[in-house]
């Protein structure tokens, strides 16, 4: 180790402690080093205790364990808790658990601080700690004895002259609660007793000022306020002498020790609980100062108007002069909004015209954009429904011409028209025409058909050849 | 005939007592004997309501606990 140290920076190297046998001087991050690997050497083990400060940050969770003997700091890495899968606020301040891991230290540098941890690896929720049930029995305890009454029942002063404050000296709440003052406009006095308000010194100390704070008989209200914390860092407000003490004082308390989700005892007891200091020091003076003010000079002027009116009038005559005062105000804003309202009518009826005439215009358009449409489509079915009829008429008469010719040629083929001639038809009997003489002779009877009528021939004799 | 008002002794009293007055007033119903009366007693509300607005309207004053406790101890009053 002296020679690393050596070959570091002999040049820079301190010389060591006049008179002092211890070895060294080394480098610090040599030896934190040293002391890391040496704490890693430990054997892993498996502790039980219950989880105060519990901080899940984005790589690693960090948590105290406690118990009534002790407490160790523990880191876990992120990934090893979400692989537990426990489920949003299983793992909370206050439950017991058992937790498997080996003690660790992380050495740190120039630029970061080291920081010695339990590296837990492993971890099973217990159940309820002994610190959270302990609250539980001593909540129900003071209910038991209605301590958690008497604080509420005593009358808080709407306009408080002096307000007495338990904060620390050092800590934000102290500017909230004069910001809260200032916001409601009021600058009487304030008696700041100041105190710790975390760790074991709290409880005590605040208690005392409580205490103080009241026999002084002229603190009118008692704020206590802290800046918030963990359930842990807030302990100190469960405290049962702190709380009994609370109870049984004879000023209000408003407490506002600034934690949303878990309330501590104080908050049972006091005869406020307030969330932030700012809302405290407002709920400890209601009145809102500046505008009180404003309302007394109100009703003052209006107490005068009174005063004076009365000893000149009888009460009828105030009365009939207030209704007809009433009246008249009323008349005159009537005549002034009918005024207004018929000033307004020429401007308003000229824009209700032009809108409407603009509204007419824009459907004329559009209808006549419409109809003219419609007209043109409707032309063209009618063109070509005509087209269509003419190209069937032409149709028609090319095919009734057409027709016409061959009835004409028909016509002169008819037979009917060569007999009105004076020609017969020949027919033998069973109506066959008989076109030759020898067909005739053949057929030997025939019928002969005239124009007017047919006659039943026989034929006889003998051949006339041509 | 009127009833003798309770006298306030808070803020919060005085001007409870102080509208219920011109309440009154304003209904037009008291007579002049009541109104002159009323007005009488709301003055002198105003008037008390005035001085705990005064009391709490002066400039904040900050104080120790143990400054107090001296200045009790002292016999100078608070």
């Amino acid at each position: 180790m002296r020679e690393t140290a050596g070959m570091a920076d002999r040049a820079a190297l301190p010389a060591g402690i006049h008179g002092s046998r211890l070895p060294g001087p080394f480098g610090v991050g040599m030896y934190a080093a040293k002391l890391r690997a040496y704490l890693r050497e430990r054997s892993r083990v498996q502790l039980f205790g219950e989880v105060w400060n519990l901080r899940v940050g984005r790589v690693k969770v960090y948590f105290e364990l406690r118990d009534a003997d002790g407490a160790l700091p523990c880191s876990m890495w992120r990934t090893d808790f979400d692989a537990l899968r426990l489920g949003t606020g299983a793992l909370a301040d206050g439950l017991q658990v058992v937790v498997g891991g080996g003690l660790d230290y992380y050495a740190g540098s120039r630029t970061s601080s080291p920081a010695f941890s339990f590296a837990v690896s492993g971890l099973r929720v217990a159940g309820e700690g002994d610190l959270l049930a302990q609250l539980d029995r001593l909540r129900k305890a003071l209910d038991a004895e209605g301590l958690l009454v008497p604080q509420k029942r005593l009358e808080r002063r709407a306009l408080p002259r002096t307000i007495g404050v338990i904060t620390g000296e050092g800590g934000k709440a102290r500017h909230d609660v004069l910001a809260g003052l200032a916001r409601r406009g009021w600058a009487g006095r304030i008696v700041w007793a100041f105190a710790p308000v975390q760790d074991r010194h709290a409880a005590p100390r605040i208690t005392a000022a409580l205490q103080d704070l009241a026999a002084t008989g002229h603190v009118d209200v008692i704020i206590v306020a802290r800046g918030g914390g963990s359930l842990a860092d807030l302990f100190c407000f469960c405290d049962e002498t702190l709380c009994r003490t609370v109870a049984l004082l004879g000023v209000p308390v408003i407490a506002s020790v600034g934690h949303h989700t878990d309330r501590t005892l104080i908050d049972d007891v006091a005869a406020l609980s307030c969330s932030t200091p700012t809302h405290a020091a407002e709920s400890a003076v209601p009145v809102h100062c500046t505008q009180a003010r404003a309302e007394l000079a109100q009703v003052t002027r209006r107490l005068r108007v009174h005063g004076q009116r009365m000893p000149l009038a009888r009460p009828g005559l105030v009365a009939t002069a207030r209704r007809l005062s009433v009246h008249s105000r009323r008349a005159l804003l009537q005549r002034a909004q009918t005024l207004s309202r018929l000033s307004r009518a020429p401007g308003e009826h000229v824009a209700r015209e032009r809108a409407r005439l603009h509204q007419s215009l824009r459907e004329m358009r559009a209808s006549g954009r419409r109809r003219a449409g419609d007209e043109r489509a409707r032309s063209a079915r009618r063109a070509l429904v005509l087209d269509r009829k003419a190209q069937a008429v032409a149709l028609d008469a090319h095919r009734a011409s057409g027709l016409q010719a061959l009835a004409l040629a028909l016509a002169a083929h008819d037979p009917d028209r060569t007999l009105e001639r004076g020609y017969a038809l020949v027919t033998d009997s069973s109506g066959e025409p008989v076109t030759t003489a020898g067909a005739a002779r053949d057929a030997h009877a025939v019928r002969l058909r005239f124009a007017d009528a047919a006659v039943d021939a026989t034929i006889c004799g003998d051949d006339d050849r041509a | 005939m009127m009833t003798e008002p309770e006298q306030p002794v808070s803020y919060e009293d005085a001007t409870a007592r102080l509208e219920a007055i011109i309440r009154r007033l304003d209904s037009g119903e008291a007579g002049l004997r009541e109104t002159l009366e009323l007005c009488k007693e709301g003055r002198a509300l105003v008037e008390l309501c005035a001085a705990e607005l005064e009391a709490v309207g002066q400039g904040l004053e900050e104080l120790r606990l143990d400054d107090l406790v001296a200045r009790l101890e002292a016999g100078a009053g608070a």
